[in-house]
Formats: C-alpha cells, sequence, structure tokens
C-alpha cells in the first residue's frame, strides 16, 4: 500500500517539477532523479521482483505507467525549451529564392497530344499511328480524291524522288511517294485490318507544301478521329466533339457546324467553337466572327467504305481531323505557329 | 471567287437581305463568304465556292439558287431559263450558221458538246458602263464589248465562251485535235506557248487558233476591224483541260471552270444569252441556227431516297414536307415511292449529286446541322486498345524531362548543306521532289543535325543546354522507310552524365544488360566521323546494337560553328521499346547486415575501368554484392602514366552474417588477382 501511495505522490511531485524546471540542465536533473540509475522509479522498479506475485503485476503496471508519464512530460518539456532556442537564435530567409532543380520540359504538342488522348481513350478511342511516307493511293484515291481532280488541289504535296523503285505494277497501283498531306490514310489502312465497329483516333505529323507565316506551317501535327458502327449520326458525332472541345479547353465552349467540302466525307462539315478570347463577342482573333474554325469533318463517304472492302449497307461512320497546333495556339495562347518548331528553350521552358 | 452583290439582287423581284446578313446565311448553309467589299454603289462578296460546287457555283446563276434554297426570296426563273434566252434572239433567216462556218471534233472523248454561232456586222466598241462595272467587282478587266460580253456571260452562266474573228480562220473551219509537237500559239496577252500531243486547241485548217478550254490566240481574235464574229460555248473533258493547264502552267477563269466540270446542257443557254447580249449592245445580225455537236445528251439522274436513312444518318426527324420542300427549292424533282421512299430527279447542272448520301448533304445544310441535337451514341462496350508504342514513348520523355532534357521538335527536313557535314551517303537519303528550299531538300536520315541547329541557335541565351527529341528519321536503305529514333544533346564535357542519362532510361524502361562498347571507326568512317573517334561508343543490350553515344568530332562542330564540346545519345527507339519491359519483381532485402571494405588501386592509365570490375567479380565471387567505384584519380602525385581506382567493395551473404575473417578472405583473393596484372598495384 505504502509503494502505491508513494507512486502517487510521485506522479504529482515529478509534473509539478518537471514543469517547473527553467532550462534543460534543470530537467535532465529533474529526470535523473526519477529515472536515473539510482533514481526514485528506478529504484521502485527494481524492487518490484521481491514483491509477491499479484501485488508485483498491480504495483509493476503502475510504475510502468509512470515511467512513460515522465518520459513523454521530460520530451514535452524539453521540446519547448528546443523551440524557444531556436526562435531566438535560428531564422532563415523565407522570401530567397528556392534551389532551382534541374528539371526539363514536354513540348506543348506533346503535352497537348497527350490530352487529347486521354480524353479520347476515356470515351473508348484506341489511339493508333501510320507512316508518314505515304503513297498517292491511301493518301488521295483510296480517299476518293482521284488523279487529275482539282478537288487534289487542296492539299499541297511533298511528293518524293524515287528513281530506285523498279517495280512498275506496283507504281500504278499505289502511285507515287508523298509525304502524307493529312492523317486520313490510316483511316483506310486502319479500317483494311480491323473489322467494325471501331473507334480510333490518329495523331501524327503531316506535311503541307504551303508557304509559312504566323498561322501557316509546312509541317504539322494532326489528330484524325473515326468511328464507325451501325447506327452513327451526324447528331452523335456533335456529341462527342463537343465533349472532346469541353474537355480539352476546360471550358463551357459552344460548338456550330458549317457546310464544307472534303471527298471522304459525305455530308461535309467544318467545326468551329466559340471564341476563348472573347467568348464569342467579336475580337481580333476570331476577326470579329465570334467563332473560330478547329476541325473539318463529315460522315465517311460510301466509296472510303467501298475502298477498304466493307459492305456499304452494314457500316457507317464519322471522321473529323483538327491541327493539333491550332489547339494548343488557343490553350495555351501562342501567338506564332512557327514557334513550335523553333526549338527555342525561351518557348519551351514556359511548358 | 468574286461575285457581284447587286448582280445576284437581278434575279430576285424582292429584296435581299443586307450584304452582311446574306453573306452569314450563305456561309451558315452553303459557302464561306471570305470577305465583303463596298465597290461604288455595289458589293464585292468573295465567296469560298468549294471544289464540289464548282460546276454550277462558278456563276451567279449558280449562287442565286442557293440563296433562293437558302432564303425565302423566290428566285426569278425566267432569267435562267434556257427556252426565255432563246427566245429572246432575233435571227437572220436568210443567212444559215452552218454557211458561215463548219466545225468537226477529231476526238469524241475530248469534247462532251460544241455550240457555235456566228453574227455578222457587229460593230466593236468599248462596253456600256453596266458590264464594265460589274466585271471589275468581280475582278476582271473589261476589253472591248463583244470579249467583255463573252466574260459577263462566263460570269452569270458559268459558261467559257470564246469569240473569233471568222476572217482570220483558214477554210472557215474549227477544228478539235491535239496540238502537234513544234506547233506554237500566242495567246491573247501576248505570251508564247509550245503545244504537243497532250494539249488540246482549237484549229482551223492551217494552224492553232486557240487552246481549247484555256485561253485563245492572238491573232484569230477579235479586233477593232473584226465583222463578223463566230461564238464558241462548248463542253471540254476536264481532265484533259487541267492536264493541259498543268503542262503550260497556265491557269485562267475558263480553264479553271472547264477542270471542275460543268454541265454540258449549259452551253446553248449561255451562247444564246451572249448573242441576244451581243445584238443589243454591239448590233449585228445572228445567222440561223445553232451549231450544235452534242452526241451524247446529258440526261436528269435519278435518285431514290430511302427516308428512315436519311433521319438515321443526320440523327434528326425532318418531315417528309420539309424535306421534299428543302430538294425542291433546289430546282430538284420529288416524287413519292413507296412507303417512306422518294425518287429524286437530279438537275443536269448538279454534277456533284450522284448518291443519297449526297441528298442528304443537301437536306442537312439548308435545314441547318447546328439543329441538329447532339446525342451521344449508343454502342457496345469496347475498351479502348492500349498502344505500346505510345506507352513507352511517355515514359522514355517523363524519364528524359525528369532528368533535366527539354523536349524539342524539329521539321523532318534537312538540306544539302547539313548532308555535307554529316557526309550521309546520299544513295541512302530520301529526295523531295518540290523541295520548298534547298534547306528542306531531303528527309531526315538522322535527328542530330537539327538537334546541332538547336544548340547553335539557343546558345546566345542559354550556356547549359540539354535536349532531346523523339521522332522519325528516313532513311532509303532499311526495310522500311522510316523509323522511330531517340537522340538527345547535352553540351559540355558531359560523357558520363550522358551514359547515366541512358543508363536510366534503359532502367526506367525496364531493361537491365545494357552496355557499352568502345567505337572503332573504319579507316573510311573516320574521315568522316560524327563522333569523336576516342569518346565514342556503341550501346548495346544483349548482343544487339540500339544506337551510339559519344561526343561530336570537334570537324563537324566546327563546321556547324559550335564552340562548346557536346555529348550526344542517338538510339533507335523502335528497338528500345522492343525490349522494354514493366514486370518488374521484388528481392527481399536481406535481413543480414552489408559490410563495405574499401579498395585502392593503381593501373595504367589505358586499363578499362571494366576489366577490373570483371577480375573483381570473378574473384570475388557471390558475396561481392555490390561494387561502387567512388573514384578515378591521374596526378601528379602518381607515377608516370598511371592512374587511381578507388571502390567501395560491398559484401552481404542472405542467410548469415558475414564474419569479418570470411570478409578478409575473400577481400585477399581479389587483391592477389588484380596483382597478377603487370603493373597493377594494390595500395595497402
Amino acid at each position: 500500500m505504502a509503494v502505491e501511495i508513494n507512486l502517487k505522490n510521485l506522479k504529482i511531485q515529478a509534473k509539478e517539477e518537471i514543469e517547473k524546471a527553467s532550462d534543460l540542465k534543470e530537467l535532465d536533473e529533474i529526470f535523473n532523479k526519477y529515472l536515473g540509475k539510482k533514481g526514485e522509479l528506478t529504484l521502485i522498479l527494481k524492487s518490484l521482483a521481491q514483491l509477491p506475485k499479484a501485488k508485483r503485476a498491480r504495483i509493476g503496471s503502475q510504475a510502468n505507467e509512470l515511467k512513460s508519464f515522465i518520459q513523454a512530460k521530460t520530451i514535452e518539456k524539453k521540446s519547448s525549451f528546443v523551440k524557444t532556442t531556436e526562435d531566438k537564435e535560428e531564422w532563415l530567409d523565407v522570401t530567397a529564392p528556392g534551389k532551382k532543380l534541374s528539371i526539363g520540359h514536354l513540348h506543348p504538342l506533346t503535352l497537348a497530344a497527350r490530352n487529347v488522348g486521354e480524353i479520347f481513350e476515356s470515351m473508348g478511342f484506341s489511339v493508333v499511328e501510320g507512316p508518314e511516307i505515304e503513297n498517292e493511293w491511301y493518301n488521295f484515291d483510296a480517299l476518293n480524291i482521284p488523279k487529275d481532280h482539282p478537288a487534289r488541289d487542296q492539299w499541297d504535296t511533298f511528293w518524293l524522288r524515287q528513281n530506285e523503285i523498279k517495280n512498275e505494277k506496283l507504281k500504278i497501283k499505289n502511285g507515287r511517294l508523298l509525304l502524307r498531306t493529312h492523317t486520313s490514310p490510316v483511316q483506310v489502312r486502319y479500317m483494311e485490318k480491323n473489322q467494325p465497329p471501331l473507334r480510333i483516333i490518329v495523331p501524327g505529323n503531316v506535311f503541307r507544301h504551303e508557304a509559312t507565316d504566323v498561322s501557316h506551317e509546312f509541317q504539322l501535327y494532326q489528330v484524325e478521329g473515326l468511328m464507325s458502327g451501325k447506327e452513327i449520326s451526324v447528331s452523335n458525332f456533335k456529341a462527342v466533339i463537343g465533349e472532346f472541345l469541353q474537355r480539352f479547353f476546360r471550358k463551357e465552349v459552344k460548338i456550330r457546324l458549317r457546310p464544307d467540302f472534303f471527298p471522304f466525307t459525305e455530308p461535309s462539315f467544318d467545326v468551329s467553337i466559340s471564341c476563348l478570347v472573347c467568348s464569342g463577342k467579336g475580337c481580333r482573333v476570331c476577326k470579329g466572327t465570334g467563332w473560330v474554325e478547329v476541325a473539318g469533318a463529315g460522315m465517311v463517304h460510301p466509296n472510303v467504305f467501298k475502298n477498304v472492302g466493307l459492305n456499304l449497307k452494314d457500316w457507317r461512320g464519322w471522321a473529323f481531323g483538327f491541327g493539333l497546333d491550332r489547339l494548343a495556339m488557343m490553350k495555351y495562347k501562342i501567338n506564332d505557329i512557327r514557334l513550335f518548331r523553333s526549338g527555342d528553350l525561351r518557348f519551351l521552358n514556359q511548358f | 471567287m468574286k461575285f457581284s452583290y447587286n448582280w445576284l439582287q437581278e434575279f430576285f423581284n424582292r429584296n435581299l437581305p443586307s450584304p452582311k446578313n446574306l453573306a452569314e446565311l450563305l456561309t451558315d448553309h452553303f459557302a464561306e463568304v471570305e470577305e465583303i467589299k463596298k465597290e461604288g454603289k455595289d458589293f464585292s462578296f468573295e465567296i469560298d465556292v468549294r471544289p464540289n460546287r464548282a460546276g454550277d457555283c462558278f456563276s451567279h446563276f449558280g449562287i442565286a439558287r442557293e440563296i433562293a434554297a437558302i432564303t425565302k426570296v423566290k428566285i426569278n426563273e425566267v432569267k435562267t431559263s434556257p427556252a426565255r434566252q432563246k427566245s429572246k434572239i432575233n435571227e437572220n433567216k436568210e443567212s444559215k450558221a452552218i454557211d458561215f462556218i463548219c466545225v468537226e471534233i477529231k476526238d469524241k472523248h475530248t469534247c462532251q458538246r460544241y455550240t457555235a454561232r456566228a453574227i455578222a456586222d457587229v460593230k466593236i466598241n468599248v462596253s456600256p458602263k453596266w458590264i464594265q462595272e460589274k466585271l471589275k467587282v468581280c475582278g476582271l478587266r473589261p476589253i472591248n464589248n463583244i470579249v467583255d460580253i463573252a466574260n459577263y456571260v462566263m460570269l452569270e452562266t458559268g459558261q467559257p465562251l470564246h469569240a473569233f474573228d471568222l476572217d482570220k480562220l483558214e477554210g472557215r473551219r474549227i477544228i478539235v485535235r491535239f496540238g502537234k509537237s513544234g506547233e506554237k500559239v500566242t495567246t491573247l496577252d501576248g505570251e508564247h506557248y509550245n503545244l504537243d500531243e497532250d494539249i488540246l486547241v482549237i484549229a482551223d485548217e492551217k494552224k492553232p487558233i486557240g487552246i481549247a478550254g484555256i485561253k485563245g490566240e492572238k491573232f484569230s481574235g477579235i479586233s477593232k476591224s473584226t465583222k463578223v464574229i463566230v461564238l464558241e460555248a462548248a463542253n471540254f473533258k476536264q481532265k484533259i483541260i487541267r492536264r493541259g493547264s498543268q503542262k503550260l502552267r497556265l491557269k485562267t477563269d475558263a480553264s479553271l471552270r472547264f477542270e471542275h466540270g460543268i454541265d454540258p446542257n449549259l452551253t446553248e443557254t449561255a451562247i444564246n444569252r451572249a448573242v441576244f447580249l451581243i445584238q443589243e449592245i454591239a448590233g449585228g445580225r445572228a445567222a440561223k441556227g445553232l451549231i450544235d455537236y452534242y452526241p451524247k445528251k446529258v440526261l436528269p439522274k435519278r435518285i431514290k431516297l430511302n427516308l428512315d436513312y436519311v433521319e438515321s444518318l443526320l440523327g434528326v426527324k425532318i418531315s417528309l414536307k420539309k424535306i421534299i420542300n428543302i430538294l425542291k427549292k433546289l430546282q430538284f424533282q420529288c416524287a413519292e415511292a413507296g412507303p417512306r421512299h422518294i425518287m429524286v430527279g437530279v438537275p443536269t447542272f448538279r454534277l456533284d449529286i450522284n448518291l443519297p448520301e449526297d441528298l442528304i448533304e443537301e437536306i442537312g445544310r439548308i435545314y441547318d446541322y447546328n439543329k441538329i441535337p447532339a446525342v451521344f451514341p449508343v454502342t457496345a462496350l469496347m475498351p479502348a486498345k492500349r498502344n505500346l508504342d505510345i506507352f513507352w514513348e511517355n515514359i522514355a520523355k517523363n524519364v528524359l524531362k525528369e532528368a533535366g532534357f527539354t523536349e524539342v521538335y524539329n521539321y523532318s527536313f534537312i538540306g544539302e548543306n547539313d548532308s555535307k557535314i554529316f557526309s550521309f551517303k546520299k544513295k541512302a537519303l530520301i529526295e523531295i521532289e518540290n523541295p520548298i528550299s534547298s534547306e528542306q531538300r531531303y528527309l531526315r536520315p538522322s535527328l542530330i543535325p537539327n538537334l546541332l541547329k538547336n544548340v547553335r541557335n539557343n546558345a546566345k541565351n542559354f550556356g547549359e543546354i540539354e535536349i532531346f527529341e523523339l521522332g522519325k528519321v528516313f532513311r532509303k536503305n532499311s526495310n522500311s522507310k522510316e523509323k522511330k529514333q531517340l537522340s538527345g544533346v547535352i553540351t559540355g564535357d558531359n560523357f558520363y552524365q550522358a551514359k547515366g542519362i541512358v543508363n536510366l532510361l534503359s532502367q526506367k524502361l525496364g531493361i537491365s544488360n545494357i552496355w557499352y562498347n568502345e567505337y572503332k571507326p573504319t579507316p573510311e568512317e573516320s574521315k568522316m566521323a560524327l563522333w569523336h573517334q576516342k569518346k565514342a561508343a556503341k550501346i548495346k543490350i544483349n548482343s544487339k546494337e540500339i544506337g551510339f553515344l559519344g561526343e561530336i568530332s570537334s570537324k563537324v562542330l566546327a563546321d556547324f560553328k559550335i564552340s562548346s564540346k557536346m555529348v550526344v545519345f542517338d538510339i533507335d527507339f523502335e528497338k528500345l521499346a522492343n525490349l522494354a519491359t514493366e514486370e518488374k519483381e521484388y528481392r527481399p532485402i536481406s535481413k543480414f547486415p552489408a559490410a563495405v571494405r574499401d579498395l585502392a588501386i593503381l593501373v595504367p592509365r589505358e586499363v578499362r575501368i571494366k576489366e577490373v570490375l570483371n577480375k573483381i567479380e570473378t574473384a570475388g565471387g557471390s558475396l561481392v554484392r555490390d561494387i561502387d567505384l567512388f573514384d578515378i584519380y591521374e596526378g601528379e602525385e602518381l607515377p608516370e602514366g598511371k592512374k587511381n581506382l578507388a571502390f567501395h567493395i560491398i559484401y552481404q551473404a542472405e542467410d548469415r552474417t558475414l564474419a569479418a575473417t570470411e570478409i578478409d578472405k575473400i577481400q585477399n583473393k581479389i587483391i592477389q588477382a588484380l596483382e597478377k596484372e603487370i603493373e597493377w598495384e594494390v595500395r595497402k
């Protein structure tokens, strides 16, 4: 019994003394007084072995509890000392600049392409790629753009010199080699190998033989989209493209379709969005119209299905294409398309 | 193409919407009006008529028909009716056109229709103001009344016309035939052209008097002294005119229309309209009759349209009444053809309409695509396929970015000069037939030339530069002409940093067995080496070579005018991605402590680190967990030609704590093995 009372008193006493301690040295002395080699509590703990079993358990647990209590109290008190000395003697200038870590930057077109891929993948579209060197068949004929037709003039083409191709038959079937002027040939290549229904997007480089300026480039990054199935309509296209644009720009975006002509779609239309700069009020970017054209699209032309060997009665689909450069320009407010391929680190380091 | 607002108004009895509103309507339902310009009392509309509609809408007629379909304003059909045009002509019953001129078509595949009329006693003069003004609004220059009328009728109807001076035609004959090599022609504007068998011409008995469908000839054309004119309105084959125009590099208002195709039935309307205007303006007596070569009359097509298909393709319900109304306004004939079907007669001027889908486009655009609701498709739940190429690309780009490299996109071209500096083999290069300039003459066979240019261009703003590109390179001799390559540059004397980056990259792609082999150029290679001959390595994985790592030779740097050294890695990304794996396996952490012993050794300078490491590994056996080279030192204090290497050797067993004596034994074994080599000396 005496030991128990002693423990209670010890607790009150220790608590008081620890709280009163005025510096680290004093605190150490107090701690040792109880828990040092010959400390009061240490002695009690050591004497436990001599007690009868029942008592030993009870007192033992109380003594151990007190031990934890003193330890915790001491640490708590100690940290308050440390804190006050730190506050007094050490400081740093938080306004000085952080250490510069050497980390690089991804190209804005990579960032934009990843964003596009992510959005379409969430809607079940697979991302596929195709060759940048194409032949006339895939780039034009298969897409219902016949030879000797002025519709071809819409695509100013880089042709490849190819003296080495000896196989005349191949030459006639596939035509001359060129740099693809759009990603649309991949529609044909993919449909030749995969049965509908299908959903794909095709990102990649395309080439146009054009003079360059702030909004024109001879090498562009395009994204093509294709969805085919049994019941696919213009209305579906509007929903999917609208969802994409909304998510890509992270903004409420109004879309507008207007008639256009592409030989590989029928009906064909172009897609405009409400100007992101002026929200449709009219400004320099949208030339006062409140709208900016972003994509060409339409329902897949029956001849394209025919050219990949599909039965027209069963399938329909829509396709679209847009310049990622242009979308990235709008998203990041880039004012000159030529910056993308300038390699200028003052530009690239901002992404 | 330019159109006159006032002229369009003439086809309507009621007022058209204001120019601005009309432009908006046309843009929303037909084609973009790119610009409206005030021209005196008129407005010129620049309309981007798409190639499929050139056949009927490179004309004021065509645009007026569109306006009638889009707005509620009714077109004055009398103005565009062929019969009406004919009834207006005042024919001289005493002379017959066929007595004036004889027309012969040598090859019927070249010309679907050829109509001609003769008019005597015309007075050549300037044309009246109202014609001149309209031509000017549409961007044409007035010449004289006959030529101006021909142009006016072309702008109105879309049918090009040409007028000859009958007295200048040898044998009073018009022959449509191909040119002959050696034949020459001087066009109305005084330019000279050499003809050949691909160029279709209009000729008299002796000589060409015009390039068919493209441009008239100077001496047979209308002049002040012309008395009798022969007027031509023909329909030449699209492809022939297009090829001829491309070959001669001569594009005209006429060739533009012919190459897009025109309705053959239009020649008659146009020629009658022109004769009427000539009589009104230049006087003269029209000879009786129309000379008309028209072996196969083109009749309206008929297309059966399934209304359910219309609804399901557009995704909106449009009433039958509305559909018929739209088609009729566009001058299609409609008749019901069974349940939910109509039979549509297509006017011959609509060359672009061949399929039900074409009709659906007409319905959709006039109805307004914007009235179609947006509804998500109902479809089977098919997850997107994973694209591993892109997956690995993304990982590689992320690793490099995090290691401090910035990604660039360069053009896929290199110039003549680059190709010389790099001594690329001409045979392997893919050449552009029509490059924009010599700077873009070849497709790039390597990413390095453009990366070096990036470094040069950024040097004035940045000290240290670390950049990379992942893109296609092109070579003629490989199986596939294009492949993905990954290349990076780091400026300065940074070989080991670059090597570390390549190691990190391979590690993150799950590839462990990457190693480097000294590059030993053949004598031929060394003459044109891109790489510094002593500071370059082949990057290998297993036994496959996947790329190069090394310093760029000082000669190449000098040629590119770059002053700092730089290290480049150049990796075949397709090979790398093929070896990459996502599989990872955890190796349990040993419960037993590791012990570290240091070892320093003096070896001749030319000894490869790999040799030393191999010896330590072999002698040390399985208890050597890791060997870490922490210092390489070459300095004055050391004997001549020697270097000092210092290693931490980490010992650890999976199943026990190693005793000091056991470790000492292995360490001694290692030392003995190393010292067997002549001139290797372990420092104690």
